[in-house]
């Protein structure tokens, strides 16, 4: 074996060196995944045409991405509240899967007035995110299960049983297809007029602004850091370290299953079976990526988001399947976090001894 | 390999260390230290906690690489990059944590270990060389226990049996006596007597003079990183000249005064603890501490004392017996309850369960205040609140190192505890439990702690002082009683108890 | 009934196969103190890289050796990441699951839905054709999962090798300082682990389904991941563990296949529904026992002040 250099922990990371390696890390996984479309076939100028310039510098394009960033953002800040206490919340999809098929119900059986319709379809929505989290979170706070099976199980079922509604009871049966009947236009959110773009972006704002205030001012801010940081000690000095937890969780859980509702109540109109699909990891690699800041969750959901534009223009122009999105998630988180080596070690090479 | 072997007796010194420099992450622990030892030698490696001891016989087998200087072995200077490098050259270490695989047993630890790639070595015979060794040195010994089952003691004897089994002349051994009862110290270092006198040498680090005298031929004191006596002869020096330059100056120790001790604050009766695998931790403990008295519970670590502390702070239940806290019952109250009432805890690992490393000062000093509204309503925080408190704090306690917005984990041991008195010991404190409150610190923190914990009986409070050293028992307690095995003996006033009469409660022969 | 019951227990070991396969694999990995989530994402790959090699004109055995090797090339990339790059384990098995799903999906796509000629069952050879139905549903590589648990077991159990790998998966710091090269063995078990993974994803295109479909993996490397833990990371229970869910997968399409009327797609939650009971209750169970390798998911540093 050669000889290994030295790591040794920093105690104290400077900003500015984090900085370096998570910028480092994030354009060495960029350039991976360029590399890998380039071998594919998709000639490298076009890929930055695609990407840069049609994605963020058109109109058309940015207004594309800002209605692909609503979901994202959505489940972005959902997994950042769960990571920031410790919850791996991987069955961000199911929620997800749970508040559309909450919203669609009420659509479907035209639960109260028209003009409460989709404010009740949104509440409902939370409300049933934050259930399908809801297991997975007992298990861990009474007995200690751990939640990255839980959630993920329980995303599948999700998934299944959507699958049992628009191939039995929800079927839409003027067409026939495994989608459930359009809603009606009040129980849609309002178009802003520019492209797709709906009023989906407005609640994005809002929750995350009040998100930030709430972590910033009042004592909810306060437990989750010494929650996520310590538990024990945390619990020791007298926190409220399950209430925190399943606070934390549970909302988190609640934004996932708004997401459900804003996407079939924004863009699709329906229930169908492809909505929920590209959700798995999205949350997770948001989260991470932005630190568990609710800000930087935005920045880094509309820089996804146009990875999702991306993604539809190079399948439809050069025959790429959409799942290069997935594999440049998976490569950049890689990357980044192999790359956070450089700034929490110092890298020695051995002593002359 | 056999002592006898040991060619370079007489001529190279077994292990020669020159101007080693080690820092982490740029705080020095080492600056020019020099160590030297010779075989045939038992040698005293003397200081204070934090002087470096550790440090530099971790880098002598290669735990740790060193900054700068040489370490040379056998009079050979190649350089040892790995801990079994240094073992193959000879040089055997037993950490005061054993390197030992708990769930394997003590044959499967020496088949580990043994034997290159080429010579592969079966568990049969693995066990045969247990047994042997351990018929020669006089253990007692079963080489198909799982250490994780074994006594203290027993996993020490194991270990200093495999590195002895993996045939090491230069023996190293890191304050091995802290965790033994003084019969079982006395046994180990008459073995490491006798290792010596056989022709190996060894390194023996410690802070208790008196095993110096009893059983060192030579001494190397340090002091804050760097050697202030090399190899001095044992016999005939004066103790007292040791311990001044081991630790700058001798500490007086104030008896404590008789007290007229207030009403009952604590009342502990008949309290059963369980460990997480089930096990009885602690078993039908009865106590009573009153106002403006210190309870010394003295014992062996491992004996229930962390199963203790955490069941009276309330985060993990008692299975029977009754808890009351300043007259309130308090068995099953959740920690709030308990803190409401004037409960404070000084945990013997504070950086895990009492500060939260990477929040800022002020912050950790809010974490007992925030919930009881005394930094604002719910939805508003006042943070210029909790700064101010922090600023008075750093002055009153003299924290150094860090302001309000430093995060805790950055300040040094002695800070760090002055930062958690200043939290625990607040106006409200009426019963504090403190474990093992000084371990680590310097001997300036430690007057601070206790100090401190004095002023806060003074005022009023009770305190329960748990500690492994036996010192800052005698220090400090009116009362004193042992804890062995989970059981708590009868407590008895400071007057009546010596260290013989501790030291026997202790190894559980009374 | 009896029909019912012959015809259904010949077709689960076809299921449990593969869940033994990167079962065990999985065990070696976490025994070597690695939490690995990573296996969805390396069957994918192994599914893939096989079903591709045999639509190429290989045999099905060069198909499901190249998809091992696959699974053990994206499995490698995890091992430097948590090894050589010290990064969080459970993060980089996400990540990894991604990007093994990602070069499935970017790679497989001119190759999905078009089946192909994979390895015969016993009763489909020349010398199988008069074996009795129970044996003649099998096939080679199910005899190999077999042997590859003796092996394992004993490997690990037995042998000196495998007493180091568990030394470093119980106890980082003693297994270094008894001169075990922790990064290695833990690269070598990351390797290991990602040749069986590939192997199962391979044998799940090449032998069972012999199609590739983007997303046949369908959650069997997280039940997997659940099925170590349930097993107790032995290999024997390994064995008891993929017997149950191979189990339950098998019973959807008998119970089809005699006319139960059931509706599909709740049937299909089965194996999920079933994964989330069996782990709650081994978690419960092994509450307070201390099963698990000691140091699983935790990073290693000699430097480390202790």
């Amino acid at each position: 074996m050669p000889e290994a250099p030295l790591l040794i922990r920093r105690q104290r990371v400077p900003g500015w060196l984090s900085a370096l390696c998570y910028a480092g890390g994030l354009i060495l996984g960029l350039a991976i995944a360029a590399g890998l479309l380039m071998a594919l076939g998709v000639p490298g100028p076009s890929l930055w045409d695609e990407f840069i310039v049609e994605t963020f510098l058109t109109s058309d394009g940015l207004s594309q991405t800002l209605t692909a960033m609503i979901p994202l953002a959505l489940v972005g800040l959902g997994s950042a509240l769960a990571m920031r206490v410790g919850f791996w919340n991987i069955g961000i999809s199911g929620q997800l899967w749970m508040g559309a098929v909450a919203a669609t119900w009420v659509s479907l059986h035209g639960i109260g007035p028209g003009a409460l319709r989709l404010p009740l379809m949104l509440v409902l929505s939370c409300l049933a995110g934050a259930a399908w989290v809801g297991l997975p979170l007992l298990l861990r706070l009474k007995w200690n299960v751990s939640e990255v099976i839980t959630t993920l199980m329980l995303g599948s079922i999700a998934f299944l049983w959507v699958q049992h509604l628009l191939f039995g009871a929800w079927r839409d049966t003027t067409t026939g297809f495994a989608n459930s009947r359009s809603f009606a236009p009040e129980e849609r959110l309002p178009l802003l007029g520019w492209g797709h773009l709906h009023a989906g972006i407005w609640i994005v704002l809002g929750v995350t602004l009040l998100g930030v205030l709430v972590m910033a001012t009042s004592r909810v801010g306060f437990y989750a850091r010494a929650v996520g940081l310590n538990p024990r000690a945390a619990r020791a000095a007298g926190l409220p370290v399950l209430g925190t937890i399943a606070g934390l969780v549970l909302a988190s859980g609640a934004l996932c299953g708004l997401a459900g509702a804003v996407i079939v109540t924004g863009t699709e109109y329906r229930l169908s079976q492809t909505i929920g699909g590209d959700y798995l990891f999205s949350g997770i690699v948001i989260a991470f990526l932005a630190r568990s800041q609710l800000l930087a969750v935005l920045v880094v959901a509309f820089v996804l988001g146009g990875f999702y534009t991306t993604g539809n223009v190079l399948k439809m122009f050069y025959g790429v399947s959409e799942a290069v999105v997935l594999l440049t998630q998976g490569i950049v988180l890689l990357t980044v976090l192999s790359a956070q080596l450089f700034s929490t070690y110092r890298i020695e090479r051995r002593g002359n001894a | 390999m056999t002592p006898s072997d040991t060619s370079g007796r007489g001529r190279a010194p077994a292990l020669l260390m020159r101007d080693i420099d080690k820092a982490f992450d740029g705080h020095p622990a080492l600056t020019g230290a020099g160590f030297r030892l010779e075989y045939g030698h038992v040698h005293a490696l003397v200081g204070e906690n934090g002087a470096g001891k550790s440090t530099i016989m971790n880098v002598a087998t290669a735990v740790y690489a060193a900054d700068a200087g040489e370490v040379i072995v056998d009079g050979y200077g190649t350089a040892l990059r790995t801990p079994a490098e240094a073992l193959s050259a000879g040089l055997g270490m037993v950490h005061q944590h054993f390197r030992l695989v708990g769930r394997f047993t003590v044959a499967e630890n020496v088949a580990l270990a043994l034997g290159g790639a080429g010579q592969p070595c079966s568990l049969s015979e693995a066990a045969r060389r247990v047994r042997e060794k351990a018929a020669e040195l006089d253990f007692r010994l079963d080489p198909h226990a799982r250490v994780e089952r074994l006594s203290i003691a027993e996993q020490q004897r194991a270990e200093v049996l495999r590195v002895l089994l993996l045939g090491a002349r230069i023996l190293i051994l890191d304050e091995p006596t802290a965790v033994l009862t003084a019969a079982e110290a006395r046994a180990l270092l008459a073995l490491v007597r006798r290792l010596a006198d056989e022709g190996r040498a060894v390194a023996l680090v410690t802070h208790k003079l008196h095993e110096v005298a009893g059983y060192c031929d030579r001494v190397t004191i340090m002091r804050q990183g760097r050697t202030v006596l090399a190899a001095a002869e044992v016999a005939g020096a004066d103790l007292n000249d040791f311990a001044r330059l081991a630790v700058g100056e001798l500490p007086d120790t104030p008896r404590p005064a008789p007290v007229t001790p207030g009403a009952p604050l604590l009342e502990i009766e008949n309290l059963s603890v369980r460990r997480g695998d089930g096990s009885a931790a602690v078993e039908g403990l009865s106590l009573s501490l009153r106002a403006g008295e210190i309870l010394g519970i003295a014992g062996v670590g491992g004996n229930g004392q962390p199963e203790l502390v955490d069941c009276l702070s309330g985060l993990s239940p008692a299975v029977a017996g009754t808890v009351r806290l300043a007259g309130q019952e308090a068995t099953r109250a959740p920690v709030r309850r308990r803190r409401r009432a004037g409960l404070a805890v000084i945990p013997a690992d504070r950086s895990d369960s009492a500060l939260i490393g990477g929040l800022p000062l002020a912050q950790n000093l809010a974490l007992t205040g925030v919930w009881r509204g005394a930094f604002g309503p719910f939805w508003w925080l006042n943070k210029a609140r909790m700064r101010r408190a922090a600023e008075t704090a750093i002055t009153e306690r003299d924290i150094r190192g860090g302001g309000v917005a430093t995060p805790a984990g950055l300040l040094s041991g002695g800070n760090a505890q002055k930062l958690l008195l200043a939290r625990e010991l607040g106006p409200g404190a009426r019963v504090i439990v403190a474990h093992s409150p000084s371990r680590g610190l310097d001997l300036r923190a430690t007057r601070a702690v206790h100090d401190a914990l004095r002023q806060a009986v003074r005022e009023g409070a009770a305190c329960l002082l748990i500690s492994e050293d036996l010192e800052e028992i005698m220090t400090l307690s009116n009362r004193i009683a042992v804890m062995n095995h989970g059981r708590l003996s009868a407590p008895m006033p400071v007057a009546e108890a010596s260290a013989q009469a501790l030291g026997a409660l202790m190894a559980g022969h009374a | 009934m009896s029909g019912f019951l012959l015809s259904w227990a010949a077709t689960v070991p076809d299921y449990a196969a593969p869940l033994l396969i990167a079962a065990l694999g999985l065990v070696i990995c976490e025994k070597a103190g690695v939490l690995n989530l990573a296996p969805e994402g390396v069957m994918a790959v192994g599914a893939m890289t096989g079903a591709l090699v045999v639509m190429g004109g290989q045999g099905p055995w060069t198909g499901l050796a190249v998809g091992a090797l696959a699974g053990m090339a994206l499995s490698l990339c995890f091992g430097l990441a948590v090894v050589v790059f010290r990064a969080d384990q459970t993060l980089t098995g996400l990540a990894t699951v991604a990007a093994g799903l990602g070069l499935s999906g970017l790679f497989g796509r001119d190759a999905v839905q078009k089946p192909f000629t994979g390895l015969p069952r016993f009763g489909e050879t020349g010398w199988g054709a008069d074996l009795p139905r129970l044996l003649g549903q099998q096939n080679a590589v199910i005899v190999l999962a077999l042997v590859l648990m003796v092996a394992v077991g004993l490997w690990l159990g037995r042998s000196r090798a495998g007493l180091r790998l568990r030394a470093v998966g119980e106890d980082p710091a003693a297994a270094d300082v008894a001169g075990v090269n922790v990064q290695r063995v833990q690269l070598l078990a990351i390797a290991a682990s990602g040749l069986l993974g590939g192997l199962a994803g391979a044998y799940l295109s090449v032998v069972s389904a012999q199609v590739w479909v983007e997303g046949m993996i369908a959650g069997r490397g997280w039940i997997v991941v659940a099925l170590v833990i349930f097993a107790g990371w032995r290999p024997g229970m390994v064995l008891v563990g993929a017997l149950l869910f191979g189990g339950a997968e098998a019973l959807m399409p008998r119970l089809q296949a005699v006319g139960v009327a059931f509706p599909v797609y709740i049937g299909a939650m089965l194996p999920y529904a079933l994964t989330l009971v069996v782990f709650v209750v081994a978690m419960l169970r092994q509450r307070g026992a201390d099963v698990a390798p000691a140091a699983l998911g935790r990073v290693f540093l000699r430097q480390d002040r202790h």
